[in-house]
């Protein structure tokens, strides 16, 4: 009898890891998840060097993880398995109730070198400089989440960056005000980004700051253009028993219009762009109807006739914020060190600009990387 | 590349087994030989080289070892003996990066398994200048004893002449597959199910500043680190059992329960096993049959302890773990007449485990020491909102981790033998197995793998 039944074992084992592994074989080796938008690895080039030191293996171990037969599949059962046994945190995410939120705030690496380049690059500029670090959600909804994840707090992790940045540089206080209103929908239940709403928030106290009066909130009309947005944080689980979110237009129909907005990439070639691109919406890249894809540079042109311009460096946190800007300046730059290969100056020079914005989620801090073309 | 990650689960491990059943008998062993050297090769290519000339100068060492003169014979041994050590002592601690430097090691290189394969080639040394056993002159069975991926990683550490024995007594078929793949699972489950989750709960109470730890969040820290040290060496060396009963050779178990045991001697005897006998066959005994005295006896019982201690954690911790596991094996031999409830014995040895364990997990013997003062209530506190929160999302998985760690589960299988209960247990087997699988495949999907943690051994 028990030989019978190991027997039966072997034969369910084997068979379910050679379907598994024919099918991972047979499957087409797309280029990017759909489910976790983000690229997919591809297939490791083979080369001595790489498997001298073992890079090689863990290369191909992250491209058969990457393109597993039912990756989507497994990995959302994963999510619903371990929300159930153990502590909610799954892949780094935490499941509270309601929402998502990121569970690594704490790990963030130091922004000294990011801090270092901002300060050189405002050492040699003449204009107003600003400065806003956006928490992340796991930032405002802390109460969620238990406290040991809790060691490096964004609230000081944003007071630090402050301390830190030059003293020439006027920083503002977001995270207090999206504390306040933290009953709002300012934030995405999926994704760690502040939503429009949230962002108007800020815009309200930002622009007092750089001089101007802020439209009114009744001014604009607002489209829910879908509601059925999942963000970053749903990307890393698949976990989809957390409500979808909506995303939000806001137009100001009576206002100041938008008459060119030009994008520039590394290539040198030049677009025209939306600033509000629907074509988006049918994408797996939903976020991007903010500004559309990814450049590093856009120069938008206003009928505003006030000549006063703006340079806004960000990450895409700004995205959604840069459309309340256009009421107020005639022209503004917008400069994605994230995407840019060239330096700031080859787009423009920053000195034409009496007042600059830096923009940033506080996440994108420890990407040291980033802040190099600043200076370059 | 460990076992517990798709590539080896879903490509190295099928893809291998396919070669060997088509290989004729009598090439089975170059086959395991060349598959252990790809193995080797994928962890990576300088791996490769080094377990090369490391088996090389065992194997040599070996055959020089073997001459009638003994005083001849010494000048191999102690060369061999003294280039494992090397090897291990370079690998393990910070006092000979220089050497590192010299055999261009790479960046972060480590050698998966040499604290096993370091007595395993030790051992076999003294063996052969003991003349118990021959040099071996075959040299793909004497690299597979070094090689053989299924014990590289968790050992078990053999004797060779134990080894020789397992290959030649080999049995291959459908039938070893299935139970093979009942093992891995059951290995797979307690690293990737248990470990993993306990690892995440030790690692939240690590996060709290020790001195304002609440007395019940360290205790439940420490269980949480001794569940899960237990389950992933455990769940490794299943596993590793489990690969080898795929080829038709059985590996011996390496832990037999030890986790509730009723004695200290037992926790020990059952707790890596093989290691625990290698320490007293050519440590104990030899150092012992120097003097009949019993307190030199015992003290040389506490040293050596101490010395497997180092074995584990090359730190001052590990000696101290040690230290205080011997003691207290020696004091309770003692008043081992003594009769007392089997429920206050199993609390007793858990308790004194508990605390050789809080040096055990320690980076330094400053911080075990806070920690134990946080354990009796140091900081003033004894429980928080943290703690009922971990306890609210650890229940389930501690109680898991209890049970599967009792032999409870095993018994009432043998129990229900032949009965209607056990035959309904054998028939649904095969399910739960495969469930079983499915459920880790989902843990690692995405990572990938589910690594080594809280030791490199």
């Amino acid at each position: 009898m028990t030989k019978h039944i190991n027997k039966i074992t072997a034969v369910l084992m084997l068979l379910f890891i050679s379907f598994v592994l024919v099918f991972t074989i047979i499957k087409e080796k797309g280029k990017e998840s759909f489910h976790e938008n983000r690229e997919l690895a591809q297939r490791p080039a083979f080369s001595p060097e790489d498997l001298y030191d073992g890079s090689f293996t863990r290369q191909l171990n992250t491209f058969i993880t990457d393109h597993f037969a039912g990756r989507s599949h497994w990995i959302s059962a994963k999510s619903r398995l371990g929300a159930q046994f153990s502590e909610k945190i799954i892949n780094g995410v935490y499941i509270a109730d309601g929402r998502l939120l990121d569970a690594e705030i704490s790990k963030r690496s130091s922004f000294e070198k990011s801090v270092s380049e901002i300060n050189r690059y405002v050492e040699g500029c003449n204009g107003a400089i600003y400065f806003v670090a956006v928490p992340t959600s796991s930032g405002i909804y802390d109460e969620y989440l238990p406290e040991y994840l809790l060691s490096n707090p964004e609230n000081m992790q944003i007071s630090s960056l402050y301390a830190s940045l030059d003293s020439n540089i006027r920083k503002i206080d977001a995270y207090n005000i999206l504390k306040m209103l933290k009953e709002n929908y300012i934030f995405y239940r999926n994704d760690t980004k502040w939503t429009s709403y949230g962002a108007y928030c800020v815009y309200r106290t930002v622009i007092q700051k750089l001089g101007f009066l802020p439209t009114a909130y009744d001014k604009y009309t607002i489209d829910h253009v879908i509601s059925d947005f999942r963000g970053n944080l749903y990307n890393r689980t698949l976990y989809d028993d957390i409500n979808p979110d909506i995303i939000d237009i806001y137009t100001y129909p009576s206002g100041a219009e938008v008459i060119s907005s030009t994008s520039y990439d590394n290539e040198g070639h030049i677009r025209q762009k939306l600033l509000y691109d629907k074509s988006m919406l049918n994408s797996n890249y939903k976020y991007r109807v903010y500004l559309g894809s990814e450049v590093p540079m856009i120069k938008i042109k206003t009928s505003v006739n006030n000549e006063r311009k703006l340079l806004v460096i960000k990450d895409s946190y700004a995205d959604c914020f840069i459309p309340f800007l256009t009421q107020h300046y005639s022209e503004i730059a917008v400069f994605s060190p994230e995407y840019s290969e060239k330096g700031l100056a080859d787009f423009l020079n920053p000195n034409d600009y009496e007042q600059t914005l830096f923009l940033f989620g506080i996440e994108s801090m420890s990407n040291e990387n980033c802040f190099k073309v600043l200076n370059k | 590349m460990v076992y517990s990650s798709l590539l080896f689960i879903y490509g190295f491990l099928p893809i291998s087994l396919l070669i060997y059943y088509v290989t004729p008998k009598k090439l089975r062993n170059a086959v395991l030989l060349l598959l252990s050297m790809v193995f080797c090769g994928l962890i990576s290519l300088y791996f490769l080289i080094f377990m090369a000339v490391y088996t090389l100068i065992n194997y040599t060492a070996g055959i020089l070892t073997e001459r009638k003169n003994k005083i001849a014979a010494a000048i191999p041994l102690a060369g061999g003996i003294i280039f494992d050590l090397t090897a291990i002592l370079v690998f393990r601690t910070e006092y000979f990066s220089w050497l590192k430097d010299i055999i261009r090691a790479p960046e972060g290189f480590f050698p998966v398994g040499i604290s096993f394969f370091t007595l395993s080639a030790v051992g076999t040394l003294i063996d052969v200048y003991c003349g118990r056993i021959k040099a071996e002159r075959n040299l793909i069975q004497f690299g597979l004893y070094f090689l053989f991926f299924p014990k590289l990683l968790m050992g078990p550490v053999l004797r060779y002449g134990s080894f020789s024995k397992i290959l030649s007594r080999r049995k291959c078929g459908l039938n070893e597959i299935g139970v093979g793949f009942t093992i891995f699972v059951k290995g797979l489950a307690k690293k990737i199910i248990v470990a993993d989750n306990l690892y995440m709960l030790y690692m939240a109470v690590k996060s709290i500043e020790v001195t304002e730890m609440p007395a019940l969040t360290a205790w439940l820290g420490i269980i949480a680190y001794l569940l899960c040290l237990y389950f992933t060496l455990s769940g490794f060396a299943d596993m590793g059992t489990g690969i080898g009963y795929c080829f038709g050779i059985r590996l011996p178990q390496s832990f037999s329960y030890p986790m509730f045991s009723t004695k200290i001697r037992y926790f020990t005897a059952r707790w890596h096993m093989q290691v625990t006998s290698w320490f007293r066959r050519y440590v104990t005994r030899p150092l012992c049959s120097v003097s009949r005295s019993r307190i030199y006896q015992k003290l040389i019982f506490i040293i050596v302890w101490a010395i497997a201690g180092y074995w584990y954690g090359f730190s001052i911790n590990g000696i101290i773990w040690g230290l205080i596991l011997g003691t207290a094996i020696v004091i309770e031999n003692r008043f081992s007449s003594t009769k007392i409830l089997r429920a206050t014995s199993v609390l007793y040895t858990f308790l004194i485990v508990l605390v050789c364990f809080v040096f055990f997990s320690g980076e330094s013997l400053e911080y075990s020491l806070r920690y134990m003062f946080a354990m009796i209530g140091g900081s003033g506190l004894l429980a928080d909102t943290l703690l009922l929160h971990l306890l609210k999302s650890y229940t389930v998985i501690i109680l898991i981790a209890v049970y599967s760690s009792t032999n409870l589960f095993r018994n009432m299988i043998m129990r229900s033998g032949k009965t209607k209960l056990g035959a309904v247990f054998t028939a649904a087997s095969p399910l739960v197995v495969l469930l079983m699988f499915i459920i880790c495949t989902a843990f690692i999907s995405f990572s990938g793998s589910s690594e080594m943690m809280l030791m490199k051994l």
